[in-house]
């Protein structure tokens, strides 16, 4: 009965109760399956001056949680970029969501994908990811408006997964204006 | 007064109360896992998870932006670090006060029936509702920047196992007769 309760009690000895995140692509994979051909990787952290926020600001209404933003980049064998990523969140009253954004040499993106959810808002949004949603930004370019992509969907979602996918778009823009403001040259 | 006596009770009544006891443990320990793998079991981690980031500080910030590149291991790439903010916060509070409020009130009924002395069995009611109330009321306070708080959350919740720990054994004894007998 003694190790019972001491189990137990070590069981039970813990209060806190966050709603659970779900990784849904690794960051390391998302990174090694968008930055194709690099054979070298970087993270370039940027911690955030006055000036840059305030064109952070200005181009989207929002003002990064985080002071450093950190940009992974990819370099082929010969030195030359093949891309970046960021991960950029969003947070809902579900929990937070997760959106990693692949950017080409030319500053397009190359590739989104939902990395983390919630176990509340995992089903939402593989529906509207499932209904293509991602495939929709790809090839944006800095300043194009990431909420066009969802003009083609009307109809296709409702309820809760297509304000998920309202909010996947908003991380969308917002990592673009990280990246179009933040982001400079490459690795070396 | 006595108000009714567990152990005087009917067996099905006694049935009822053990295996709500231990199906609560069951779901216990998942709910410990649960904490371990995304609030984690120490002050420092807890209030990681609770306390919102500093932010910018634009008093202190330079006027342009500085960068550093470093070399990337991609086999110690971090996850997005799991936070609560206050939307999910408000959301979490919405749920579990109300569970823990029905857990403690049916703890309290089997209270009511163990034969414990006014002052022991009041003060076991007021832990068991208080516990609950405590582990939220930690996590408010550290989502107020109060860092410090992650102890009144954790202890809450070593509060409430240890509640739970105390009314699982007097009840076993109070329905198993044998485990009764060899105590005396």
């Amino acid at each position: 009965m003694t190790l019972v309760t001491l189990i137990l009690a070590a069981a039970l000895g813990t209060g806190a109760h966050p709603t659970p995140k779900v990784v849904l692509v690794k960051h390391a994979d998302f990174i090694r399956q968008s930055l194709t051909g690099a054979t070298q990787y970087f993270v370039r952290t940027v911690s955030i001056g006055k000036e840059d926020l305030a064109a952070i600001r200005k181009a989207s209404d929002f003002t990064p949680a985080d002071p450093d933003v950190q940009f992974y980049l990819g370099q082929s064998q010969d030195g030359k970029s093949v891309g970046s990523t960021l991960f950029q969140q969003v947070d809902t009253p579900h929990g937070p969501l997760e959106v990693g954004l692949a950017f080409g040499p030319d500053g397009a993106i190359t590739r989104a994908d939902v990395t983390t959810a919630t176990v509340e808002t995992k089903p939402w949004v593989q529906e509207a990811t499932g209904a293509g949603l991602m495939k929709r930004f790809v090839g944006l370019r800095p300043g194009d408006d990431p909420r066009k992509a969802l003009e083609g969907m009307k109809g296709q979602l409702s309820g809760m997964p297509e304000y998920m996918a309202e909010l996947i778009a908003t991380a969308v823009g917002r990592g673009q204006v990280l990246y179009q403001t933040l982001y400079k040259g490459s690795a070396t | 007064m006595e108000l009714y006596s567990l152990r005087e009770a009917n067996r099905s009544v006694k049935l009822g109360a053990m295996l709500f006891l231990l199906v609560l443990g069951y779901a216990y320990l998942f709910a410990f896992l649960m904490v371990k793998t995304w609030s984690g079991l120490t002050p420092e981690r807890v209030q990681a998870t609770y306390v919102p980031a500093p932010g910018m500080n634009e008093m202190e910030m330079p006027a342009e932006s500085r960068a550093t590149t470093q070399p990337l291991d991609l086999g110690k790439v971090p996850e997005m670090k799991h936070t609560v903010d206050t939307e999910l916060l408000i959301q979490d509070s919405h749920i579990h006060i109300m569970i823990y409020a029905i857990v403690a009130a049916l703890l309290c009924l089997i209270i009511l029936g163990l034969g414990w002395p006014p002052w022991w069995r009041d003060t076991m009611i007021v832990a068991a509702f208080a516990t609950g109330a405590l582990d939220f009321a930690g996590q408010w306070l550290m989502k107020l920047g109060i860092g410090g708080f992650a102890w009144l959350t954790i202890l809450s919740g070593w509060g409430m196992s240890l509640v739970y720990l105390i009314v699982l054994y007097s009840t076993a004894r109070a329905v198993v007769p044998r485990l009764a007998r060899s105590a005396s």
